[in-house]
């Protein structure tokens, strides 16, 4: 039965039984010890008390304590095994409904936010897990002890007992009309609940639009306008909640009052003996707990119910297609398409694709061209099912696409999206993403198992992606204790490095050489000229170091440095000072975009005094800045001559001194070390990068490369690049590797049938150029290609070529018989080479 | 403030852009501000004999101004034809600050090339701070393509045709 069918009790019957049955035993023996206090009281109060006899009170006491020991620790055991049923069926339904929804068919996407499946899936659900939880236990335990304590009464005195039971219909009678009022209220919770739900997703999705427009306000108002109301119901509903509460309270309140008056009366009278009454009382009190904790069951029961319900509504919506077939192997296809008037209308009649007709054989490649919105895309995802076609029909090997299982498609069918989802993970992990899911489904060929690393740097260079993991490789930071083969090797690179490329690259780079001053490395760097081992020497630290500042004063840099950062603040502000601070202008300043304002009135302070005149804490705000002067970046302020030579004579004093006073605060850079703080590419470097051009970055690449290779580590660089974490939804990768990545992952898969919708929109014309030579050259003949195009120039080598327009190809042929014919496709191409005239 | 008589040392890098900046046409107008935090902006880089500057078919968004060397325009159509050479001091993609297009050229630099680089990017961030500078870049922009066509005009050859319905440019 599909889970959106299923009543709640069936989470309940389902539930671990064996538990279950534990927890009804446990109850049985809680109940009873219940009881015991009860009558202990009598004994104590009558025999022990009443008679005077020592023995017999302690006696009863040990019981009375044994009593109320066990009841505590069974309590403890109910309530464990409550939470065990009730967090275990929250699991299943948690998993059970994501499985679900998964299944679901786009168009219920299209309507449905992520923030209300969140909500759906994390708190809905909550309630009428504890439900499930408590079914069995609490009302099988207080109904019990409430019959215990009942019978009790009885057996002290059946009238008294009648006298305080009477309470109870009159509760029973109440409370469920204010009940139906707090559903109500709860119904209505839920709802709103959604469309606040709904609304933080689609405010987060939309967070780029939000402050492109700077619409903070109107976002702001929509939203409060959702939490004033959840405000509102919410208080409904707590009022209703709370009403039931003390309607209840004021009943149970109300019993003692009849005892004491028919009680005391019959006490005095001599017919009912003190013990009894006392006894009665306390039964009576404890008729409180478990009544209460019926009550709040109750409620528990009632709100998951409404919860549950609306929850499965919600969901209620068949799959579309069947996962998986039931009564065969999955489908191996060849990829032979034939598409027969197909149609496909959406609700409001609007018809997307008319009459659509095209055939495939396997192995052939189709362009699809046209303006957009003529229903290219469309026709593509219907093909590949993403939607389901509501006329015609279409055929893969003679099978009709809408009665095949999501399986058999998935098998054979790769499909690059044009904004395709990269997963949070791995760089590899998102490359086997399809033969994965593949696999794990249990592919026939078992020997098709995952592919090998060389077969997957074979396709991250085939779309072009490989420089760009690689890159990755190389800004890797290894830890200390990582790696140490690679580390040596790495070493034995550097020295290669620097022999064969030194003299050719040094426009590009600037290495680390002591004898020299390193234009592109901070102040703080060229002093250090090493990497900090202890906190205290990390260059965000160094002007909180008094060490550091009494060899600043003996190196007499001190007064040069503050006076060049007075220099940097001053210039800073000279070019900036009247504008926002925007982040872009900070990136040529070693004033930092937050500092801005107080470097402001520093400066503003500063006017014409002397560099002596400036309180301590400028001092060190100025010479904070002087250590992040990088000369080769920050270009306002030209680094003295004279100072320079001053600094890298301080490098050496420092050096010395920190030797004989702190060693090991500090590894140097040597050309025989690795430096543990620095990416692969920087040690084997052992420089920097002057500029962030891209030629000299492809310039460096080439000569890395070249050296990886002859020193065989380029796959073991490039392995480490495929474990760059990609980031939510791939943030960290450009659009265009993406889009590589998305291709790359569907190469590997490689499937009968290639669905691609604009697949290379966000390439380079190089990349394109590559991966549509590839297309023609390496999967003709293998794989069936339908691929969206935008770009005319591309769509040459294709065997057919489908001119679409309002939802129908209007054309179709070879390149050179449409062109022939003059048609559209004509007036496209010569169309676009007349306007970039 | 003057930092250059403070310390009695060579110019910045800054300072220099600055000057070259007043230079050209297109910002010789601007109040000091904004060439002040053009200047700030804008980059150095270094071109060896060879190197291509930009590339034919490919979006480029930096305007240069070349201040040492000399680079080559090249139209890539099957074979290279060489156009034109440009030497020091010559502004090259001003349009680019306003539109991204793919560039119809190539530029390679015929000899060690310093060029002076600004992007779109900066430059309309710095729009934005002075809008009112605008009219007085396009002034200057137009004055350009202005005196380009009339140069053109005088160049052209009567018997060409086809020549003939190129010119008007300064008509859009």
């Amino acid at each position: 039965m599909m889970i959106t069918k299923r009543p709640l009790s069936y989470w309940v019957k389902t539930s671990n039984l064996k538990l279950q049955i534990i927890l009804l035993f446990v109850i049985l023996i809680t109940v009873t010890t219940r009881v015991i206090p009860l009558e202990m009281q009598k004994k104590i109060v009558n025999h022990a008390i009443g008679q005077k006899k020592l023995e017999l009170l302690f006696w009863y006491c040990g019981f009375y304590l044994a009593a109320v020991i066990i009841a505590s620790g069974m309590k403890f055991v109910i309530t464990y095994l409550q939470t065990y049923l009730g967090q275990q069926s929250l699991a299943r339904m948690r998993k059970e409904m994501f499985e679900h929804i998964l299944q679901l068919p786009l168009s219920f996407f299209r309507k449905t936010s992520s923030g209300l499946v969140v909500s759906s899936l994390v708190t809905e659900v909550v309630t009428s897990s504890e439900f499930v939880g408590q079914a069995v236990a609490v009302p099988v335990t207080n109904l019990l002890t409430l019959a215990a304590f009942g019978g009790y009464m009885f057996y002290l005195n059946p009238l008294l007992a009648c006298l305080s039971l009477i309470i109870y219909p009159l509760v029973i009678a109440v409370v469920p009309r204010m009940q139906r009022r707090s559903n109500e209220a709860n119904k209505e919770r839920v709802d709103v609940t959604r469309q606040l739900s709904s609304k933080i997703g689609e405010t987060v999705s939309g967070i780029h639009e939000i402050h492109a427009n700077g619409s903070y306000h109107i976002e702001n108002r929509k939203y409060s306008g959702f939490v004033d109301e959840l405000m509102k119901v919410r208080i409904v509903w707590t009022l209703y909640k709370q009403g039931i509460k003390t309607t209840n309270n004021f009943f149970q309140n109300l019993g003692p009052f009849f005892l004491f008056i028919v009680g005391g009366y019959l006490a005095i009278q001599g017919r009912f003996d003190l013990g009894a009454l006392v006894a009665f009382l306390s039964a009576q009190d404890k008729l409180y707990d478990p009544w209460k904790e019926l009550m709040d069951f109750y409620q528990t029961y009632q709100d998951a119910k409404v919860s549950y319900v609306r929850l499965m509504e919600y969901y209620d919506i068949e799959p579309e297609h069947p996962t998986e077939p039931t009564d065969r192997e999955a489908y191996d296809l060849k990829g032979a398409i034939q598409v027969k008037d197909l149609s496909f209308t959406v609700a409001g009649g609007i018809q997307l694709l008319k009459q659509v007709s095209l055939d495939l054989q396997p192995g052939e490649q189709l362009a699809l061209v046209g303006f957009s919105g003529s229903g290219k895309s469309t026709l593509a995802q219907c093909i590949s099912q993403l939607y389901t076609y509501t006329g015609g029909s279409v055929q893969i090997d003679g099978l009709e696409v809408n009665d095949m299982t999501k399986k058999d498609l998935a098998r054979n069918l790769g499909v690059v999206a044009q904004s395709p989802f990269i997963f949070d993970g791995t760089i590899k992990e998102n490359l086997l993403y399809s033969c994965t899911a593949m696999i794990e489904d249990g592919d026939p060929e078992k020997e098709h198992r995952y592919p090998s690393l060389d077969e997957m740097i074979e396709v991250i260079q085939q779309v072009g992606l490989f420089v760009d993991v690689l890159r990755f490789g190389l800004n890797t930071l290894l830890e200390a204790d990582q790696e140490a083969e690679l580390v040596d090797k790495l070493i034995r690179v550097r020295e290669s490095f620097q022999a064969d490329f030194g003299q050719e690259l040094a426009d590009f780079v600037e290495f680390f050489d002591e004898q020299r001053y390193l234009y592109f490395s901070s102040v703080a760097a060229n002093l250090i000229f090493g990497n900090p081992n202890q906190p205290e020497f990390s260059p965000n630290q160094l002007t909180n170091n008094q060490y550091f500042l009494e060899f600043l004063d003996e190196a007499q840099l001190k007064n040069p440095l503050i006076s060049l950062g007075r220099q940097l603040a001053e210039q800073t502000m000279d070019i900036l000072g009247n504008l926002p601070p925007d982040e872009m202008f900070f990136q040529q300043s070693p004033i930092l975009a937050d500092e801005f304002d107080d470097y402001k009135t520093l400066v503003a302070r500063g006017g014409a005094i002397r560099l002596h005149e400036f309180s301590a804490q400028d001092q060190h705000s100025l010479l904070k800045l002087a250590l992040r002067f990088v000369p080769g970046i920050h270009k306002i302020v030209a680094l003295p001559e004279m100072l320079e030579k001053l600094i890298l004579d301080g490098r050496f004093l420092f050096m010395k001194k920190i030797q004989e006073d702190h060693p090991g605060a500090i590894s140097f850079y040597r050309i025989s070390e690795y430096i543990h703080s620095q990416t692969i590419l920087d040690n084997t470097l052992f420089g920097k990068p002057r500029t962030d051009h891209p030629k000299s970055q492809e310039r460096i690449n080439q000569s890395i490369i070249q050296l990886l290779i002859e020193e065989d580590l380029l796959e073991r660089i490039v392995e480490i690049g495929m474990n760059f974490r990609v980031g939510t939804k791939g943030d960290r990768l450009s659009g265009g590797q993406r889009q590589k990545l998305a291709i790359a992952r569907i190469f590997l898969k490689a499937p009968p049938i290639l669905i691609m919708d604009e697949a290379t929109s966000a390439l380079d014309n190089a990349s394109q150029k590559r991966i549509q030579n590839l297309l023609e050259t390496k999967w003709k003949g293998k794989s069936t290609l339908i691929s969206v195009i935008h770009r005319l120039d591309t769509i040459k080598g294709y065997d057919k070529i489908g001119v679409m327009k309002a939802g129908k190809i209007i054309e179709m042929g070879t390149y050179d018989e449409l062109l022939a014919k003059k048609g559209v496709l004509y007036e496209f191409i010569h169309g676009a080479k007349a306007s970039a005239q | 403030m003057n930092s250059s008589t403070e310390l009695k040392q060579a110019p910045s890098e800054y300072q220099s852009n600055l000057e070259i900046l007043m230079q050209i046409p297109m910002f010789s107008g601007l109040p000091i501000e904004p060439i002040k935090l053009l200047a700030y902006l804008c980059k150095r880089e270094i071109f060896r004999p060879g190197e291509i500057i930009f590339q034919q078919h490919e979006v480029d968004d930096n305007a240069y101004f070349l201040i040492d060397g000399k680079a080559t325009l090249i139209l890539e159509n099957d074979i290279e034809e060489e156009i034109s050479e440009f030497g020091e001091s010559a502004f090259i993609g001003g349009l680019s600050m306003f539109y991204g297009m793919k560039r119809l050229f190539t530029l390679k630099a015929a000899t060690q090339v310093t060029a002076l680089m600004l992007s779109r990017e900066k430059f309309q961030k710095t729009l934005e701070q002075f809008p009112d500078i605008t009219s007085k870049i396009f002034e200057g922009l137009v004055k350009t393509i202005y005196e380009w066509e009339i140069r053109l005009v005088g160049d052209r050859d009567p018997d060409c045709a086809k020549c003939r319905a190129n010119i008007g440019v300064t008509l859009v």
